[in-house]
């Protein structure tokens, strides 16, 4: 159903444009009707990866001028069909998405994106030096239809609807799936999206292959329509930069973003040129500037999502009687804090051996042992730079240890991946809160479950659980970005636990809370303890801990200082001295 | 226009209806021109972009073309039509080109000829939709390409560049023997990489260097714009060659090569610069270089104002202080009068009949490009078609060959 619902409006959008199209007669705005859906979905695939990853890609003329060369040079040399050599093409960007992404992917933010700006300057080099400079497709006067060369014009808008229809779809599947929520994930935080069981890496590859074959295929169906290939005119700067124009101008990260950037840029563009451009020659490069330059000032994330928002608020500010937060979040106080019986089966689920780490000549972790029995509270406490954080680095496979194994139910899993690891059963949430703030409460926590599911359908059962466990179910269809920050660390947690690991490493979760969110959020660990979660939790604030934990286990300087009942912990000289300083012992005794 | 545009699906109704009162008017259009009191030609050039000069001095040469002939006395064979010239600017890329080119076709359907569009690139792409509406188009642009795809309705008034580097050369060398003494045996070669580089290169190395017994030491291509020629030219002066081909597109990378030239002390003959575009001629590059720096460099172009048109170049001088005659101008103003003597031929306002005057023709010696004669040959290129060599004499480049058009004596720059 969700399907269908989501299917309609691009049918009905594509519909509606081909009627224009076939109302249009004049063969010059029939070639603006065609050009806006080919860089529409040159746009797509563009957002496909960039918009969804946050790995800004300015090379994506790379894809499409391999994809406008292969058709061309294919018809010249081998007379092959474009409709098989489309296709073609689409293979041939994909193979380059996977040889351009498998070293490019190692770089982050700004460097990936330079580095993917070099890719079509240099291919640009190559094919001039080929003699490649300028192309013209041969005409077939005698099997035109079999080559893709139309003398009524419509039938290329057609062709140009009919592809970006498939792409649109494609991508409503894709962001909708598995891979779209991994490619959000990693778009928010890449580290985070591994703790949480995502193959990063797999997942990069995939969309740029994808997105590459895409844009390939559209590069090959641009050469029908434009005839003449020049290495400017595909791989030249311009043309990567149309791709982020009209995705940026639409609206990043979504279907609509680019094909609402191109429906409007690209005819816009067409019209300055034509109407002020004739009175005034260069005037249409100012005028599309500033509006380019006004929209993204106004609109920083694009029109789609500006208007989106606008309409939430008015709709929000109709709703608000109905709906009130206060209830929904009352849900969660309603768990009453209890007594919980130790557990102590004996059972090891995690034993840590002689871990230790440096950074150069500083021992962060050193010589750490210890032992977590299953459905036990283990407190990690210890002065700011006692090694915490990189210990549990250590844990999820964030750092590789320089020494020492990692046991997860007796297998050694030090080294590992951070996603093999989650997928073992270790789930963790971060001191600093990664929410995806555009994402309601539910997709947010969507994205932690795929690592167990198996379907889509499976991932949001396991999701409304988690979400259910941490009490935040009336309030599970709201946007993270509305949320207060307790709130934030039970989805957090609701996304942790999401993808039913055993262990649970929560690293900070009751920073930054008040009294009384602390207990609540407290009450919620209680109460997934007693439900058979074995938990280890670094914290700050000793008085709470002291409430929740069965066992403290200190470090200090990155090693073990002490290890045990929380009041013999909360009493011992070594500890006291390594919080307050050797003075405060003797004060501490009395 | 503008707002159907934007209206996007829920404007549709409007937009259709706008659109076809947007054809209802080009109707109106078609029916005009069945009684021609005005004949409309095109001229679709850059005039936005980095190729706006040249696209602006082809329109100079195409107004003062068609002031000209109705001047005197219009098309007679159509009772003294008057032609009128429609301009549609084919902005900086191909893309934009191909674009204009469709608008050109869609909103002009009375349209029985055009000339264009400078960049052969542009040409290329503004060609292929012509071709397909059946338009004449004249063309400056002088790559083989153009004319070796097997169209109907594209004419080459220029030789093309490979025939323009096989006449040009053993011309410059010639000239080179006689000024000098001796013949050049070293040769350096520094080309961007636009398709008329290439094709001229590719001539030069296959055939005509060795046929000249020119020894190729240097080879060096660029990609326009050029950011620093000091790598360039520092090449040519540690390998000392006789003669030095430089061959820039762009005024810009002209003017920083030649200015390099000139800083590297190999300027004014030290080593004979020889070029094969307009570039180096154009009025803009003296604004922005020294008399000096270009003192003495030839350079092989399709066209120039010659022996012969005085009083145009006056005119052009007076009218849009333009200070010399550029192969963009008389090559459009010639087309002009080409299409005037196609529609004389034709006794049609007609595309297709203009096509065909234009296969047919045979109106004797041209009056407006260098050579041979007004008759094209199956594939569109002209007749005949010659080169002339232009050099740089006191900050003016004039003609020095051939003879019947030189207007000035050609110097060979002597080593010093």
């Amino acid at each position: 159903m969700l399907r269908m619902r989501s299917l309609l409006p691009p049918l009905l959008f594509t519909l509606a444009y081909a009627g224009i199209s076939l109302g249009v007669t004049n063969s010059y705005y029939q070639l603006i009707l065609t050009l806006v859906p080919v860089w529409a979905v040159f746009g797509l695939s563009w957002n496909l990866l960039s918009g969804y990853t946050g790995l800004i890609s300015f090379g994506h003329a790379a894809f499409f001028g391999i994809g406008a060369y292969a058709t061309a040079l294919g018809q010249i040399y081998f007379d092959i069909s474009p409709w098989l050599l489309i296709p073609v093409a689409a293979m041939l960007g994909g193979i380059a998405g996977l040889l351009i992404g498998f070293p490019t992917f190692r770089l982050q933010g700004h460097y990936f994106a330079l580095a993917m700006l070099a890719y079509p300057l240099a291919i640009l080099y190559v094919f001039e030096w080929l003699g490649f400079q300028e192309v013209t497709l041969p005409i077939k006067r005698d099997a035109p239809i079999a080559y893709m060369q139309f003398s009524d014009p419509h039938i290329y808008t057609l062709l140009g609807l009919a592809i970006m229809l498939a792409t649109i779809v494609l991508t409503q599947v894709i962001e909708r799936s598995r891979f779209g929520m991994a490619l959000l994930a990693i778009k928010q935080n890449e580290a985070a999206a591994e703790a949480a069981g995502i193959n990063t890496l797999a997942w990069k590859l995939r969309a740029i292959t994808l997105s590459g074959a895409i844009a390939a295929a559209i590069g090959g169906f641009y050469v029908q329509v434009l005839l003449v290939v020049t290495p400017q005119s595909v791989f030249g700067m311009l043309v990567s930069a149309q791709a982020l124009t009209v995705a940026m101008f639409g609206g990043v990260g979504t279907v609509w973003g680019p094909v609402i950037g191109s429906v409007i840029l690209i005819p816009l563009a067409e019209i300055l040129h034509a109407e002020a451009g004739a009175r005034i020659p260069g005037i249409q490069g100012v005028i599309f500037g500033l509006a380019i330059v006004c929209v993204i000032l106004l609109a920083p994330e694009g029109l789609f999502w500006k208007l989106r928002d606008l309409l939430r608020k008015r709709n929000a500010s109709k709703a608000t009687a109905s709906v009130t937060p206060e209830t929904a979040v009352a849900n969660v106080t309603a768990l009453k804090p209890a007594a919980r019986q130790r557990a102590a089966t004996g059972e090891v689920v995690l034993e840590v051996r002689n871990l230790s780490r440096s950074f150069g000549g500083l021992k962060a972790v050193q010589d750490v042992s210890f032992k977590l029995q299953k459905n036990e509270i283990l407190g990690i406490i210890g002065p700011n730079g006692a090694g915490k954080t990189t210990l549990f680095n250590l844990l999820n496979g964030f750092l590789k240890p320089s020494q020492g194994e990692v046991l997860i139910d007796g297998r050694n899993m030090s080294g590992q991946r951070p996603h093999v690891i989650c997928e073992a059963g270790i789930g963790r949430t971060f001191q600093v809160m990664r929410p995806f703030l555009r994402m309601s409460i539910l997709d947010n926590v969507v994205v932690g479950a795929y690592v167990r599911a198996r379907s889509d359908a499976e991932a949001r059962k396991l999701a409304a659980d988690a979400v259910a466990r941490v009490g935040l179910s009336a309030v599970a269809n709201r946007v993270a970005g509305e949320l207060s920050t307790k709130e934030l660390r039970l989805m957090e947690l609701a996304r942790a636990i999401a993808g039913q690991p055993r262990i649970l490493l929560l690293d900070e979760t009751l920073a930054g809370l008040g009294h009384g969110e602390a207990d609540e959020v407290v009450a919620v660990i209680q109460q997934l303890a007693r439900d058979g979660m074995t938990i280890a939790i670094i914290e700050h604030t000793m008085q709470a801990m002291v409430r929740l934990v069965d066992r403290f286990l200190v470090l200090d300087h990155g090693a073990v200082i002490t290890e045990g009942l929380p009041e013999v912990v909360t009493r011992d000289n070594r500890v006291i001295e390594a919080y307050l300083g050797k003075k405060w012992v003797g004060h501490a005794a009395n | 226009m503008n707002k159907t545009s934007k209206g996007g699906i829920s404007k549709g109704l409007t937009r259709r209806t706008v659109l076809s009162g947007a054809a209802a008017v080009g109707l109106a259009g078609v029916a005009r021109a069945q009684a021609p009191s005005e004949i409309k030609v095109g001229l679709i050039v850059p005039l936005s972009g980095i190729y706006t000069r040249p696209g602006q001095v082809m329109k100079m040469g195409a107004e003062m073309g068609i002031e000209h002939i109705n001047a005197q006395g219009g098309i007679k064979a159509l009772g003294g039509a008057k032609l009128k010239l429609v301009v549609i600017d084919c902005g900086d890329t191909t893309e934009k080109a191909k674009n204009a080119a469709q608008r050109m076709v869609a909103q002009e359907p009375d349209l029985v000829a055009a000339t264009g569009s400078y960049l052969s690139s542009f040409t290329l792409a503004v060609t292929e939709v012509t071709e397909r509406a059946e338009l004449p188009v004249l063309t400056l642009s002088y790559s083989d390409l153009l004319t070796d795809r097997g169209f109907k309705y594209i004419f080459q008034t220029a030789a093309t560049a490979s025939r323009q580097s096989e006449l040009g050369l053993p011309t410059l060398m010639k000239l080179a023997e006689n000024a000098s003494g001796k013949k050049p045996k070293t040769v350096a070669m520094l080309m961007d990489n636009t398709a008329t580089s290439v094709a001229t290169a590719k001539a030069l190395k296959e055939k005509l260097l060795a046929q000249e017994g020119l020894q190729l030491v240097v080879e060096e291509v660029w990609t326009p714009p050029l950011s620093d020629a000091t790598p360039l030219i520092q090449k040519v002066r540690s390998a000392k060659p006789d003669l030095l081909l430089f061959m820039p597109n762009a005024v810009s990378d002209a003017k920083l090569g030649l200015e390099k030239i000139s800083e590297f002390g190999l300027g004014q003959g030290k080593i004979p610069t020889v070029s094969f575009s307009i570039t180096i001629a154009e009025p803009d590059m003296l604004q922005s270089v020294s008399p000096e720096t270009v003192q003495g460099i030839m350079t092989i172009v399709a066209n120039w104002g010659s022996k012969g048109h005085e009083a145009l170049i006056a005119e052009l001088k007076a009218k849009y202080k333009e200070p010399w005659m550029t192969q963009n101008v008389i090559s459009t103003y010639g087309d002009m009068w080409l299409m005037k003597e196609a529609l004389e031929k034709a006794g049609k306002a007609d595309r297709n009949s203009v096509a065909q005057a234009f296969r047919t023709m045979d109106a004797g010696p041209s009056k407006y490009y260098p050579g041979g004669q007004l008759k094209f040959d199956e594939k569109g290129r002209r007749v005949g078609a010659g080169v002339v060599i232009v050099q740089g004499q006191s900050g003016v480049p004039v003609t020095v060959y051939p003879p019947e058009l030189a207007q000035a004596q050609p110097f060979w720059p002597k080593k010093s």
